[in-house]
């Protein structure tokens, strides 16, 4: 309880002055707060490393592929689209306009997120086409990830 | 004087401790930021990553990356090396909660704006972040030597070797041949615990001084 009042002192004491940033020192009570909530995060670790241990299956085996097989979660969506995607374009098959040019296309976009995203504003009401974009992006992983999910090789 | 005083004062007068410090630790962390759960995001990830450090140095020491013997060295790892089993369950989980606190902290900053003016090249920074943290997901994988790992690297090795031109170049340097084997294992545990570390550190250090120069940015 003590490191709490502390704490709101501080920042009261710097409310009186407008220039500076309102905020705690790093040292102690920053350092403080983020070694409890590292605590926390390590624990529940152990928790879940306790409770269900990292599998191993059968040992590889070149002659027998098992069914089903699915990559990390991670890369679902990649999966997914792969799966989605059958139709060539001209001369170019599916599966390279379901790998390929979407991995470019995504990784280059992001990349270039900030530089597309000219629009100075970080206040979330005037970033309507931002926030849209976002969303549209996140519900799209999902679903290429549910997608990769139901057909698992 | 206290013993902590004379330690202090040796340092002070060796190293100038009274100019360095302060403005390191009194450093403010801002209000907005030390209240909002949000912010912990990045600072979940690189927890993760200390564990993952960790465990991992003792995983190294247990485990042989060759076809015969990997499977092998991970069976002992989980049966009879003692703690084995929770060493590297905990490498498991540290990895999987890493790439979701990395994917969620990117939501954050996509969607609070703070990649813009002054923190464009943070954000490009954070891009390549993510794809080594991917890519270390993607070689560890392999490394246990199951029926799993096997065929998912099988699948993963194809759809990079079926890039047109340079996709057969990309799954010979992956593979080390044309098949998965002695080979590939090696040269997966080379990525997975040398370089893929090295990026990371080398990453990680710009990252974390773009963020000391920039401060944080505002709220939302
Ligand atoms: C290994 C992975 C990463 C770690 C350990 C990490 C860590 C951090 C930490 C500790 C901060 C301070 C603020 C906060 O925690 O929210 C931060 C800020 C930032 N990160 Fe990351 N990060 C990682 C990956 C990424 C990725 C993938 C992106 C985006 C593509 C990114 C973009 C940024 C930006 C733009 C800031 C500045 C945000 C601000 O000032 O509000 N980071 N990062």
């Amino acid at each position: 309880m003590a490191i709490i009042e502390v704490e709101k002192k501080q920042a009261e004491e710097q409310q009186k002055e407008p220039v500076r940033v309102r905020g705690l020192p790093f040292f102690p009570h920053f350092l403080l707060r983020e070694v409890v909530v590292m605590c926390l995060i390590a624990g529940s670790l152990l928790l879940l490393a306790s409770l269900y241990p990292a599998s191993l299956l059968k040992p590889a085996d070149p002659f027998t592929t098992p069914t089903p097989i699915y990559p990390e979660w991670y890369f679902l969506y990649v999966f997914g689209f792969l799966k989605f995607w059958t139709y060539d374009i001209g001369p170019i098959p599916a599966k390279i306009i379901g790998v390929t040019v979407p991995m470019i296309l995504w990784y280059g976009l992001l990349i270039l997120v900030p530089f597309i995203d000219r629009n100075p504003s970080s206040d979330i009401r005037k970033r309507k086409i931002a926030v849209a974009i976002g969303i549209i992006v996140l519900l799209g992983l999902l679903f290429f990830t549910y997608y990769g999910i139901v057909h698992g090789e | 004087m206290t013993l902590y005083d004379k330690i202090y004062k040796w340092l002070d007068e060796r190293f100038k401790l009274r100019e360095l410090l302060p403005p390191i630790l009194k450093h403010p962390a801002p209000e907005y930021a030390v209240s909002n759960p949000l912010y912990c995001l990045g600072g979940t990830a690189f927890l993760c990553f200390l564990i993952l450090v960790i465990t991992g140095i003792f995983l190294a020491m247990y485990y042989k990356p060759t076809p015969e013997e990997a499977y092998k060295s991970v069976q002992n790892i989980m049966t009879a090396v003692p703690m084995g089993s929770l060493i590297r369950s905990l490498h498991h989980w540290a990895a999987n909660t890493m790439i979701a606190a990395v994917m969620l902290h990117m939501i954050r900053v996509y969607f609070m704006g703070a990649y813009k003016k002054p923190r464009e090249l943070n954000w490009v920074v954070g891009i390549f972040l993510l794809l080594t943290v991917t890519t270390f997901g993607f070689s560890g994988y392999l490394l246990p030597w199951d029926q799993l790992s096997f065929w998912a690297t099988k699948i993963g090795t194809g759809i990079a070797g079926s890039i047109p031109i340079i996709g057969g170049y990309i799954s010979l340097i992956l593979m080390g041949g044309n098949d998965i084997g002695a080979d590939t294992i090696t040269r997966f545990f080379a990525l997975h615990v040398l370089i893929l570390p090295m990026a990371i550190a080398i990453l990680l250090g710009m990252h974390f001084l773009m963020v000391r120069i920039q401060g944080i940015s505002g709220r939302l």
